[in-house]
């Protein structure tokens, strides 16, 4: 989604919101992420207003009073959390973890396959279809991807093969080469 | 194969772990720390942990286990094309801050400041620094662009390096009067 996203030529517009809006925003977060209903204050302070920032190809991205990314979904997609804020509270998404040879080609753009998340190195967590997840590296410690499930975890075991995770947001794409927005 | 590969690793806030977590990026790739190696510009990442944070600088090459080691496995990885090649983001040309001055009227000058973009300085807080630093008219035009309203050329040599700790007056290069 990111790949050749840039920060001067893909943004069109960046947006206050009107606080009924950024209230319904917030409670969606934490529908969807119910562990991160503790820290959602500090991740969103309730005085404080965040902006939202519209980007070519539908794309929308939260940012909050002093321009870092939080989150960022594309047209009326789930919100999915940007990489930064991601490592700071790595445990509100379940994570998949894939194996030492599959870095490269995910820190390249590449979808997740199916092979990477089966191997020896990988370890999965048994999410439905179309979740949202933190994609982990073998022997790392924090994610190196967002990505959202193409099939349930059961299936990708069992059909072991094509794409299980898309790629979203990973390390080093046009999202994570963002500076902050004033 | 089945259950036990379905562990699940972590997904609710750990005890003993205040949230938010830090977490050291790189300054050269802006990667976190663990996942330099997979920059082309490995070297580069390294030299700048070594720098500015010996203690991790340490702890990496245990755990990768010795400098020779990287070194002996780079031997045997293709360097050439391939899909999971990461691209190094193309650096801008030489990093040079030019200032000019040209004429407005008879007897009055503009100063005309460019290049300030290439250190990654934001040109809007730039313009207005200059506003306030020399009381008159400052702002941002085109591109990579300020223009000062009145002729402050010799003080910006002081001024830029003294704002901006990056640039050293060797950066600054003095273009003299130019036409508009």
């Amino acid at each position: 989604m990111f790949k050749k996203f840039d920060d001067k030529e893909n943004i069109s517009t960046v947006q206050q919101l009107k606080s009924s809006v950024q209230k319904g925003i917030r409670t969606k977060l934490v529908e969807l992420y119910p562990l991160l209903e503790g820290y959602i204050d500090t991740i969103l302070p309730k005085k404080e207003n965040f902006r939202i920032v519209k980007c070519h190809e539908h794309i929308e991205i939260l940012i909050n009073s002093s321009g870092e990314q939080l989150f960022f979904r594309q047209r009326e997609g789930q919100w999915l959390p940007c990489l930064k804020l991601l490592h700071k509270y790595p445990f509100f998404l379940p994570s998949e973890q894939v194996d030492k040879g599959a870095i490269k080609f995910v820190l390249s753009g590449a979808n997740i396959m199916c092979p990477g998340l089966t191997s020896p190195g990988a370890l999965l967590t048994s999410v439905d279809k179309g979740t949202t997840v933190a994609v982990m590296a073998e022997g790392k410690n924090h994610a190196l991807a967002v990505g959202i499930t193409l099939l349930s975890t059961d299936d990708i075991i069992k059909i072991n093969k094509g794409v299980g995770i898309e790629n979203c947001h990973y390390l080093n794409d046009g999202l994570w080469q963002m500076k902050p927005i004033k | 194969m089945e259950n036990s590969k379905t562990t699940i690793l972590r997904n609710r806030p750990q005890p003993n772990v205040t949230y938010p977590l830090k977490v050291i990026y790189c300054g050269h790739c802006t990667l976190p720390v663990e996942y330099c190696e997979y920059y082309p510009e490995y070297d580069r990442c390294k030299l700048w942990l070594q720098q500015n944070l010996p203690a991790e600088f340490e702890k990496l090459i245990s755990i990768s286990g010795g400098i020779d080691d990287e070194n002996s496995e780079e031997k045997k990885r293709q360097k050439r094309g391939g899909k999971g090649m990461i691209k190094t983001k193309k650096k801008e040309g030489p990093k040079q801050i030019c200032v000019s001055r040209a004429t407005r009227g008879k007897k009055k000058s503009v100063t005309v400041v460019t290049g300030l973009n290439s250190f990654g300085i934001d040109l809007k807080i730039a313009a207005k620094f200059f506003g306030t630093k020399f009381a008159c008219g400052s702002s941002v035009v085109g591109d990579d662009e300020i223009v000062i309203q009145g002729d402050v050329k010799d003080d910006l040599f002081e001024i830029i390096p003294e704002k901006w700790s990056e640039i050293d007056e060797d950066f600054i290069e003095d273009l003299g009067d130019l036409k508009r």
